[in-house]
């Protein structure tokens, strides 16, 4: 049996599913069969790190995790026995010379499957890297690291992060990126060289409101069955793109409490459906209203309604940028209160209280 | 021969050792052959500001810094810095 998970295919059979919540004490790993019923939880692995972001890779089910450590540093760790062993990326930091150095590794990403062993990588301040041997070794990514807008860019709140990647499943020379505040890029020659893709999204902390480059995205999607279609959970509202970020069309002010929020999660099935976690604004970063509130578009962003069923309240928690992940039946959220969720028939469901602050969610099959 | 130990946190990243020895003949020497010398130093060759290395009980900065000469006899104690609760 093939599995699509988080519009990635697996390529091994899959037995099962397994949510990966990086914490900021560790990573822990929630298991369950097809059912859904019933889930175990297994962790902290890698205690002492925070992990910003895991994943399992659907080609090989290996485990990388971004461990970052306030001592030593921004890390990339890989598993191949889910978390029994790891072992640590090699030399991974920015050419001798350069005037940047390493500070914290944001986001990983499989590279194709017609690329075994290739991985890319997010990180701070303002970098990309690319593995083609597992994750052993990275190389940085020239075309963002030499990108002639880099003198706009400012840190956001968590730094100058490359939070967001995605692959085009169309087609395999074009990939995106988003970078706090920086905004999204988008190449299509395989990385080679970038082009912003912010026309349309605002900077409202900046004079000039529409800049080229300068935006604070939160969050970058590509729907994984309509690849031309983006979404993006801005600083500055949520947007969505239907040309493959030439252009960006705002969705909020028509159901949502507030423009401002970081998750963002799509239906893989449906690419008029998406899902966000609104906050009270970029000067409370606490939901809206009181309450854990998941609201749901399933006409484009025309209109959005509350999905919050199961969901506690009142509640004022924060939901981070990696705090949100789909695959084929569910959507599944983290907190930073500690708590794992996941919709099911009825409403959300809590699969795990009282984890250190959840920083990331992620699924995937496990064979 | 000069005895390295590390924190437990370096020691799981280290394979689960602690103990290291070393023939080095300076401080520098023998900490950048240890399998987590890319968590002691950036990609500058620095070592990271809150890694406290002691030599004897010595903070490295008070005596040559990674210049401190290592004669076989010394334990060095890495430590990760501490402040506040």
């Amino acid at each position: 049996m093939w599995k699509i998970t988080s519009g990635r295919v697996n390529v091994f059979p899959a037995v099962g599913v397994l949510v990966l919540a990086g914490t900021r004490k560790g990573l822990f790993l929630l298991r369950s069969d097809e059912s859904r019923t019933s889930w175990s939880l297994k962790g902290p692995l890698l205690p002492g790190w925070e992990i910003y972001h895991a994943i399992l890779d659907p080609r090989d089910g290996a485990v990388y995790a971004c461990a970052n450590n306030w001592v030593y540093g921004g890390t990339l760790q890989r598993s191949n026995d889910l978390g029994k062993t790891w072992q640590r990326a090699e030399g991974l930091g920015l050419p001798e010379g350069s005037e940047l150095k390493l500070e914290k590794t944001w986001h990983v990403e499989p590279g194709r499957e017609s690329e075994p062993g290739s991985l890319w990588l997010g990180a701070a301040p303002g970098l990309l890297f690319r593995s083609d041997d597992s994750g052993t070794s990275f190389e940085p990514n020239l075309g963002i690291l030499e990108h002639p807008t880099r003198d706009r860019w400012q840190p956001g709140a968590g730094g100058m992060c490359c939070h967001s990647i995605q692959l085009d499943p169309a087609d395999p020379a074009r990939l995106y990126v988003g970078i706090s505040a920086a905004g999204v890029f988008r190449s299509d020659d395989g990385g080679g060289s970038w082009a912003p893709a912010n026309a349309g999204t605002a900077a409202d902390f900046l004079p000039d409101p529409y800049p080229e480059v300068g935006q604070c995205v939160h969050k970058v999607l590509v729907h994984p069955g309509r690849p031309e279609r983006l979404w993006q959970q801005n600083h500055c509202g949520v947007y969505r793109s239907d040309d493959r970020g030439e252009t960006w069309e705002r969705l909020d002010g028509n159901g949502l409490p507030s423009d401002f929020g970081f998750a963002l999660a799509l239906d893989q099935a449906d690419p008029d459906v998406a899902y966000v976690v609104p906050e009270e604004g970029a000067e409370n970063r606490v939901t809206a209203n009181g309450r854990l509130g998941v609201y749901r578009t399933a006409d484009a962003g025309a209109s959005w309604e509350l999905a919050a069923a199961g969901l506690p309240e009142p509640a004022w928690v924060a939901v981070l940028r990696e705090g949100m992940a789909y695959d084929d039946r569910s959507v599944y959220l983290g907190t930073q209160s500690g708590s794992v969720f996941a919709t099911a028939e009825g409403g959300w469901r809590e699969l795990a209280s009282s984890l250190p602050p959840v920083l990331s969610v992620e699924v995937g099959a496990w064979p | 021969m000069a005895v390295i130990v590390l924190p437990a946190l370096l020691a799981e990243q280290a394979g689960g050792r602690r103990r290291f020895e070393t023939e080095a003949s300076s401080l520098g020497q023998a900490l950048r052959a240890l399998p987590v010398a890319d968590l002691l130093f950036d990609e500058s060759g620095a070592l990271r500001p809150l890694v406290n290395v002691y030599v004897d009980g010595e903070d490295c900065r008070e005596l040559r810094r990674l210049e401190t000469p290592l004669t076989g006899a010394e334990t060095v104690r890495v430590v990760a810095a501490v402040a506040g609760g």
